[in-house]
């Protein structure tokens, strides 16, 4: 279990990480936090001519808020997304979904660029980016571009990334106000979700929700946003009946497959349980 | 770039420079170039935390990055925490509580828990279980290593409020 011979490259600027990319053809690799890179290396199921090291590009892990939006770099670290307080009062959701991740070491190196290109179906940070409906912005030598989440993620492992483009920023819509809860079913603790449920809503005075948001973890080859039980959940005071109904969409929009941690049966069955859980904290929530 | 690199790096607080093969992991790095054998391995795919090092004062797992990616940085291996001749008090107190059997996770929660004290953290209980999940222990169970740990992290806390 040891890495292929490869050639690596430290890029000091998002230029030359680009023009590496370029130059190697599509047979090199970003190399972010390596909590899922490097493992593919050593495992030899990726064998690049090259990594190219983004660690040391200047400012691309910073977090910044404003316009109505919150920015995060590509390169911000999980541990750097736990202590930011623009991210707990902002972007509640994923302050809510990062300790899901793996553990403090894993933590302390992995990134949210990097989880998003690795784009795992499990994945509790494109959870997020699909739930709110982030955009993603992308660079290549031909310049700018952005998508939304949904476009991005195309399948298991698979990103519409070109792959002599760079994932830049991440731009979560400012939830300042919001609540949120993340329940995941997993077969150890900080192991990947069995399934995940994320649900995020700004509470209204007179008792209802403006707008809710679900989420839904590891019952499809990507993660989905809940779009129709979402929607109807839109005004109401999430009463045992509303909860219901969501709960059901939510199974009609999931096409879960069997895999070493769960059958597709099994994750059938949860899923339900989890959202009615989720949307019960939720509403607990303001009381 | 090349498919070998130079890499300077401070490990223990000690100067060295090596040429390697730029797919050398972290780990076999210390292991291999520098002859610094503490630092264990594992499952050499993130999982079980034996090769857990300090990256600038941050637990990280060595076998998840490239020993070039370490170039400028400062490691901490467990051979860096006894002084001459005397255990660590992180040492001291996995010996008073027999917090190690055969010993192969120990160098990996040893510095998992000098981060913690590093950062003035004193947690204990399912907090610091929490905490302390990225390092796996097959033979102990876990309750004397989480004893070991919440009474050095008391002690360290004592420490700072003390001096
Ligand atoms: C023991 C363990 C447990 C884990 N548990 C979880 C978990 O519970 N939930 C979870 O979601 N993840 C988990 N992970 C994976 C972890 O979250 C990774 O950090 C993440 O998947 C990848 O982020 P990274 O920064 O480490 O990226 P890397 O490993 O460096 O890169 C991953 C991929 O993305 C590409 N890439 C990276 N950055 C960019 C960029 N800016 N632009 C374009 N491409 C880029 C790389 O080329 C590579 O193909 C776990 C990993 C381990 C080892
Ligand atoms: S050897 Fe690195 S985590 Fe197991
Ligand atoms: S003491 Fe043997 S693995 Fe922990």
């Amino acid at each position: 279990m040891k890495p292929a011979p490869l050639e690596y490259l430290a890029a000091a600027t998002a230029e030359e990480a680009l023009a590496a990319l370029a130059r190697f053809d599509g047979n090199a690799r970003l190399l972010a936090g390596g909590q899922s890179l490097v493992p593919l290396l050593s495992m030899r199921l990726l064998r690049p001519t090259a990594v190219i090291d983004i660690n040391g590009i200047r400012g691309l892990d910073r977090i910044a808020a404003g316009d109505g939006v919150v920015r995060i770099g590509a390169l911000a670290r999980y541990s750097a997304l736990q202590a930011s307080a623009v991210i707990r009062e902002r972007v509640p959701l994923l302050a809510k979904a990062v300790p899901f991740v793996g553990d403090r070491q894993i933590r302390n190196r992995g990134t949210l660029g990097g989880a998003l290109c690795h784009a795992d179906p499990a994945g509790e940070m494109a959870l997020c980016a699909v739930t709110l409906v982030a955009r993603l912005r992308i660079v290549g030598r031909a310049g700018r571009r952005e998508l939304d989440a949904e476009a991005f993620f195309q399948g298991p492992y698979t990103t519409a990334l070109e792959p002599t483009e760079m994932l830049e920023a991440v731009e979560f819509p400012d939830g300042a106000g919001a609540e949120a809860v993340v329940v995941e079913h997993a077969r150890r603790h900080g192991d990947f979700a069995v399934v995940s449920v994320a649900a995020t809503g700004l509470p209204a005075p007179d008792g209802s929700w403006r707008w809710i948001r679900i989420g839904l973890g590891a019952v499809a080859d990507r993660a989905r946003y809940a779009r129709r039980a979402s929607e109807g959940l839109a005004g109401t005071r999430l009463q045992p009946a509303d909860v219901e109904a969501a709960a059901a969409r939510c199974l009609e929009d999931a096409e879960p497959a069997a895999d070493v941690r769960a059958s597709a049966e099994y994750r059938r069955h949860l899923l339900p349980i989890l959202v009615e859980r989720a949307l019960g904290e939720l509403a607990r929530r303001r009381r | 770039m090349s498919a070998r690199v130079t890499v300077a790096l401070r490990v223990n607080g000690r100067a060295y420079e090596r040429v390697v093969e730029s797919r050398r992991l972290l780990v076999d790095f210390l292991r291999h170039e520098l002859q610094l054998h503490g630092t264990h391995v594992g499952c050499e795919q993130g999982v079980c935390g034996a090769c857990t090092v300090l990256l600038d004062g941050e637990p990280v797992k060595s076998c998840l990055m490239l020993a070039p990616q370490a170039h400028g940085h400062s490691i901490t291996t467990v051979e860096g925490l006894a002084g001459r001749g005397e255990l660590h008090a992180v040492q001291q107190a996995f010996r008073d509580a027999h917090a190690l059997q055969c010993g192969y996770c120990t160098p990996g929660f040893l510095l998992a828990a000098v981060a913690l004290a590093d950062h003035g953290v004193a947690l204990e209980g399912a907090a610091l279980r929490e905490e302390l999940a990225g390092n796996l222990c097959r033979c102990t169970g876990y309750q004397n290593i989480v004893e070991a740990i919440e009474r050095y992290l008391r002690q360290a806390a004592g420490g700072r409020r003390d001096g």
